[in-house]
């Protein structure tokens, strides 16, 4: 299904449409708080924005470096090309420890792998340990933001949703108490754990160390009662040195929530006595996109958000019309590259802005590259009829003054006196939920004319 | 490539070869890597109030003392339910639990309060540094109910940028910034103090 048909469905409900965009709004004008606070936040952007570029431009290199410096400290690397490999990998690692319960934080590389499914086909227990990812998993449901996994969930929703699965009491959704079992039932999980999931921040080529953000300190909790520890990051995860996480840690969570930083910002560089560690270095496309000149540097995504909290288009359409594991304008760029034919509606889900472009921490052009997207996607793949015709006729017209001006008039006179079943007729896309304004008398060109010859 | 006697190794290999192929074909010349200018960064502000206030920002608490003797008293003050506490300080006497190479992260279930040493804190984002010098066992700042950490007021550097000189020449093992107690706001973006680690942060300047 197209974006525009998604969101339609999302749509329905009036009132958790409204909801949903004010509280992304919210989220953006934190943002925005936060990044004014910020001696130099501009230069600290085209900071990441350069290290990033350096980045793609030497990542086998880095690559190399990290994996040769990380195993001297003892952590195994292994490297997957696609998502198939990369949970064949993780559960070769689960039977050689015997494991059957695994705890996972917050990973969208392992969603985009599906690796949730493949282990429960195996026998595996996974839990995810976010609350809002939980919530969504306890729902069945993928995440609808990759920040904020359940923003699309009422908290009345989540009561009914934690009676039925958590043994909770009916509490009218008060998140205090929710988050209370929550915390009570994850306990549990985090004990009996054998082996803890992880993402990865941001990967250091220089010391082979990674770094691991979270609030609620579910990774931690997770890793540190587990005696394995496995973490998983696409390739565009690297940075060159230590240092530049200084420039990183302070533009993630002001872009993502807000934050000065994130409660807990996890540097493991070796494995506990005793313990295991193990990074597994994933491709899946990546390099597909590397290739792109035009599209290349969508892969400078660290994943905090901003993009959808400001995207007038996200706020009220919601993540899932966007049928993707990344949804949002980031992920409108990044999930063509994956398969065309599926998300070719997704890049043109956009109003072209530029909001997005202009709070991106690592400055990504992705207003630009959505516009990109759209020129290969109407070449290579065939559009609507009505669509089609009435591009082909409006690029005539506004190539000729003369049929403009005779046509403007005849419009003018149709909004004033046809009939309305005409005037909102199939063809009128845009009138279908909206209203055209109140037709006055001339246009701004006699308007203009006029206003010289009077003064 | 390896050979096909351990088909495993071998597939391994081709994952890695293929994708530094991959990337050395499709990857565009050579940018290069920017310096940081901290110059840019510097600000004319008190540390120690802007810590404070950051601290309080992201749900912490903070206390400066007047005297080290007086860290006992604030801390039964603020924690009168406390009973399992550990110490990693020898200012304070009130720890009752032993951690040794024997402990068991899931022994500590049931901690009440870990007391630790912070290295030193971070101005912009209250933040504080501690690794695996100032917990024997990792599982420690999380796994605890509450969490005091005792900083030195000499010990602020403004930013990240400043932490990171700081920290560059440590034995790297694990190590960790956190800025306040764990937190969530994933039910419809209400902001709960108490996530999944410590319910709570107090910090104390001296």
């Amino acid at each position: 299904m197209s974006h525009a048909k998604l969101a339609e469905i999302f749509n329905k409900d009036e009132a958790k449409v409204n909801w949903h965009d004010k509280a992304l709004w919210y989220v953006r004008e934190k943002r925005d708080t936060a990044a004014h606070n910020v001696e130099g936040w501009e230069y600290l952007r085209d900071l990441a924005s350069g290290i990033k570029a350096n980045v793609l431009s030497n990542l086998d290199n880095y690559l190399v470096e990290f994996e040769k410096n990380a195993q001297q400290n003892g952590i195994k690397v292994h490297w997957a090309s696609n998502a198939e490999e990369h949970n064949k990998i993780v559960y070769k690692i689960l039977t050689q420890n015997n494991a059957t319960k695994v705890v996972k934080s917050k990973s969208m590389l392992t969603e985009e792998c599906h690796l949730n499914p493949y282990l429960e086909s195996k026998g595996i227990e996974v839990i995810d340990t976010d609350l809002g990812e939980r919530i969504v998993q306890l729902a069945k449901e993928p995440p609808s933001h990759i920040v904020l996994p359940a923003i699309h969930k009422t908290k009345e929703e989540i009561d009914v949703l934690f009676q039925e699965h958590l043994g909770t009491k009916p509490s009218h959704g008060d998140p205090q108490y929710l988050t209370n079992e929550a915390r009570k039932h994850l306990r549990d999980k985090f004990l009996k754990a054998d082996v803890a999931i992880t993402g990865v921040n941001f990967a250091i080529a220089e010391t082979g160390g990674f770094v691991v953000c979270t609030n609620e300190g579910n990774a931690d909790m997770g890793v540190h009662l587990s005696k394995v520890h496995i973490a998983s990051m696409g390739i565009e995860k690297i940075i060159p040195k230590e240092e530049h996480l200084g420039v990183f840690l302070r533009l993630l969570a002001r872009s993502a929530t807000g934050q000065p930083i994130t409660t807990y910002s996890s540097h493991f560089n070796k494995p506990a006595p005793g313990n295991a560690m193990h990074i597994v270095i994933v491709d899946n496309g990546r390099t597909e996109q590397l290739s792109r000149e035009d599209f290349r540097s969508s892969l400078s995504c660290f994943r905090c958000g901003a993009c959808m909290n400001t995207c007038p288009i996200y706020r009220r359409s919601g993540g899932y019309s966007y049928n993707a594991t990344i949804p949002g304008p980031i992920g409108s760029i990044l999930s063509p590259g994956m398969d065309m034919k599926k998300h070719s509606s997704l890049p043109f889900a956009s109003t072209l802005c530029g909001s997005c472009s202009n709070v991106c921490p690592v400055k990504i052009n992705i207003h630009e590259q959505l516009y990109k997207w759209r020129q290969i996607i109407t070449k290579e793949q065939k559009q609507p009829l009505v669509k089609k015709t009435i591009l082909k006729i409006t690029g005539m017209v506004l190539a000729k003054p003369k049929l403009y001006a005779v046509l403007g008039i005849s419009v003018r006179w149709m909004l004033k006196y046809a009939p309305r079943f005409m005037v909102y007729s199939k063809l009128n896309a845009w009138g279908k939920s909206r209203e055209f304004p109140k037709v006055e008398n001339g246009n701004f060109d006699q308007w203009y004319k006029n206003r010289k010859n009077n003064g | 490539m390896g050979t096909l006697i351990n088909g495993i190794k071998t597939e391994k290999i081709m994952g890695r070869s293929s994708i530094l192929k991959s990337i050395k074909e499709n990857k565009p010349t050579l940018i290069s890597l920017p310096e940081i200018d901290v110059n840019s960064f510097e600000e004319t502000i008190n540390l120690v109030e802007a810590f404070k206030k950051n601290v309080v920002s992201v749900g912490g608490s903070i206390k400066e003392l007047g005297q080290i003797q007086d860290l006992d008293p604030e801390i039964k003050n603020r924690y009168p339910n406390a009973k399992r506490i550990f110490s990693q300080i020898s200012e304070s006497a009130l720890g009752n639990v032993q951690i040794s190479e024997q402990t068991k992260p899931k022994d500590l279930e049931n901690l009440d309060l870990a007391i630790l040493k912070g290295v030193f804190g971070v101005a912009e984002n209250g933040a504080i540094w501690i690794s695996d010098e100032q917990f024997s066992i990792r599982i420690l700042p999380f796994i605890t109910n509450d969490l005091v950490l005792i900083l030195q007021k000499k010990d602020l550097c403004l930013h990240m940028h400043h932490a990171y000189k700081i920290i560059a020449n440590r034995e790297r093992t694990f190590g960790l910034f956190i800025s306040g107690p764990s937190k969530t706001a994933d039910i419809e973006q209400c902001l709960v103090i108490g996530a999944q680690g410590a319910m709570s942060l107090t910090i104390f300047l001296v």
